[in-house]
């Protein structure tokens, strides 16, 4: 039998932390060291949203998400950027993640915690005076492995229904 | 009234796209152009709305754009698809601002006056003492789509009352519609909902690239064809048929490079394969057979793609089906609604892969799509300079080197291979023609007729 992890001010500090690099090496476009650090079951959805009347159960789309990925299909996309014909992030975005609002709770599994936070992405290309902005909450299951944690879950609830980027091409 | 500048660089753009296969850059980026263009090709094309799928009950309703203007797609409580004016009679309020969901009325919420699903209005609050009884309930109905029709499950409005029929407008591109439509016993459904998302690019640049242009596979996603999920041959599209009809309708057929092993019929499951070649002509399974990509348009803003695909690239590839609309916002501005269809039969692995494939391909965050919007970005805001509007757009790939295919079993004008620039020339000639064609009442029944595009022409020639 397994007991949640208990949750203590380091293992917020740790979680914290842990954000914050794995913002870094993505504003930074180290996505092969992002890769390192995530789990190889990885899940990472973006669900679909639509705009429902507010006695509508959720307006989160079943069925259909404007990403669903796995371990090798994000392979695939940081292969892709290794590359040298990513038109779509070459050259890249300027890119700045915010991650604010973090709530770490214990996770279903001993080694796994799971953690909430809140994403401002700030995306502008190219030199036109003009920036993209993304905005929505995370929901993670970090699980604990020797020497820190890996990515195991991501979903991403945006907070628009009509994206206003022209792609989402880059990791929220 | 079209302005004498715009009239002129249409009118010659008319003659170039025939003589010299350009096309004037003019028609990309432009306020003024935009302003006609809503009138004269949206405000008389059938455009696509909604799959009945995504409405399936009575009472379901989506909202959906032909131009500005919106419209509650339902399912009435009789079980008929109507097209309401999503706006109140009153005062113009809307009366329903859910994107989607299942109503029996709608009450506007500025003074409550409630319209059923059948668009009659059934509710003035305070009615008899604000209005006695002289308001006539049944002359305020929600304003209808002038024209309303659906074809295989595709519903379509109109804003032209004196339109031709939906059928007519289709006309030869049914034949290859079908393929795609009509193949499965219990048809298609909308997985979901579509995605939606804003790209600072001109609408017609998604309709170019899908009607015709297997050109840009090698070098755009050229990231994909190095990690193996697009044709490694640069020739693969010499494998394809290259199709057009009238009304600007085309699509691009490819089967597979010679030696390369792929699955008849675009790898379909098993049951839909059988159900195909019951349900489709000798013809259309003889085309359908060896198909591996098809990509098309229907005039003016709905491209079809109907992929084999891989979902990674350690994955063998399975087929998925995307419509999408071209939703124009400005010149320089489209809302792409990107939607995932799968046959409601098909076996719930296949319902699975085929979406996988869909999402991280063609959807919003796909590894193709995202480079074809980039480029359609930077055209854009290009071709709204003033210098760089001047130009024209080289249009005359395959020029004295192909010759119509005499052989091809399907209908339009097809020519034997897929690197040509046939279909996006027709296209484009029959959206300078309507640009060109003033509204009724020099055109009374509001279609460009043949005579009034000849005339055109040879006004442009003369
Ligand atoms: S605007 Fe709708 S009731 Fe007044
Ligand atoms: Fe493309």
């Amino acid at each position: 039998m397994t007991t949640a992890t208990e949750i203590t001010d380091a293992t917020v500090r740790e979680v914290t932390e842990w954000l914050f690099t794995e913002a870094e090496l993505l504003d930074a476009g180290k996505y092969r060291e992002w890769l390192d650090l995530v789990a190889e079951d990885l899940s990472y959805v973006v669900p679909l949203r639509v705009t429902r009347e507010r006695e509508a159960d959720t307006d989160i789309v079943e069925g259909m998400t404007l990403m669903d990925d796995d371990w090798d299909s994000m392979e695939m996309r940081v292969l892709r950027l290794e590359t040298e014909y990513a038109w779509a992030e070459d050259p890249p975005s300027r890119s700045r993640h915010f991650v604010t609002n973090v709530r770490v709770a214990a996770g279903e599994t001993a080694d796994e915690v799971a953690v909430k936070s809140n994403l401002l992405l700030y995306r502008t290309r190219g030199d036109v005076a003009t920036f993209d902005i993304l905005s929505g909450e995370r929901h993670d299951v970090l699980r604990r492995v020797a020497g820190g944690y890996r990515l195991a879950k991501r979903v991403v609830v945006l907070d628009q229904t009509t994206i206003m980027t022209h792609n989402l091409a880059l990791i929220m | 009234m079209l302005r004498n500048e715009l009239r002129q660089i249409l009118e010659k753009g008319l003659h170039d796209v025939e003589a010299d296969w350009t096309v004037p850059a003019a028609i990309i980026n432009d306020p003024e152009m935009h302003d006609a263009e809503r009138e004269r090709v949206f405000g008389r094309s059938w455009v696509f709305l909604a799959h009945e799928s995504e409405i399936p009950e009575r009472g379901d309703y989506v909202v959906r754009y032909i131009s500005e203007d919106q419209f509650i797609v339902c399912r009435d409580e009789d079980g008929e698809v109507r097209g309401h004016l999503n706006s109140c009679r009153h005062r113009g309020m809307q009366v329903c601002r859910a994107e989607m969901g299942n109503a029996s009325h709608f009450r506007c919420p500025y003074h409550g006056w409630t319209y059923n699903n059948k668009g009659s209005l059934v509710g003035v609050p305070a009615g008899r003492e604000a209005y006695g009884n002289k308001l006539d309930k049944s002359l305020w109905q929600l304003k209808p789509v002038p024209k309303l029709d659906t074809y295989k499950g595709l519903i379509f409005g109109c804003l032209d009352p004196d339109a031709q029929s939906l059928d007519d407008y289709l006309g030869d591109m049914k034949f290859y519609l079908d393929i795609v439509l009509d193949r499965s016993d219990a048809g298609l459904q909308v997985v979901g909902a579509p995605q939606r998302w804003v790209v600072d690019a001109n609408w017609k640049l998604g309709a170019d690239n899908f009607i015709g242009d297997a050109y840009h596979t090698m070098m755009t996603h050229r990231s994909m064809v190095e990690l193996g999920l697009a044709p490694p041959d640069p020739k693969f599209a010499l494998y394809g048929e290259h199709v057009h009809t009238e009304h600007g309708h085309g699509l691009g057929i490819i089967g597979p490079p010679p030696g390369i092993p792929l699955p008849e019929f675009l790898g379909m499951p098993e049951n839909i394969v059988e159900q195909l070649q019951r349900r489709l002509s000798p013809e259309q399974v003889e085309v359908f057979r060896p198909v591996a990509f098809i990509h098309g348009t229907v005039f003016p803003n709905l491209s079809i793609g109907n992929f084999l695909m891989s979902k990674d690239h350690v994955s063998p590839p399975t087929s998925f089906l995307t419509l999408r609309l071209w939703h124009p916002l400005g010149p320089d501005k489209m809302e792409i609604m990107s939607f995932f269809l799968v046959e409601k039969e098909a076996p719930d692995w296949y319902k699975e892969e085929s979406y996988q494939a869909y999402v991280r391909t063609f959807g919003i965050s796909g590894a193709f799509e995202q480079d074809d919007a980039e480029n359609w970005r930077s055209i854009t805001r290009v071709l709204g300079a003033q210098y760089a509007k001047k130009m024209e757009l080289n249009y005359q790939m395959g020029r004295g080197v192909y010759e119509p295919d005499p052989d091809w079993p399907g209908p339009g004008k097809a020519f034997p291979m897929d690197y040509a620039e046939a279909n996006q020339r027709n296209f484009m000639e029959y959206w300078m023609q309507l640009m060109v064609t003033d509204p009724a009442p020099h055109n009374k029944n509001g279609k460009v007729s043949d005579a009034a595009a000849a005339e055109a022409l040879t006004r442009a020639e003369a």
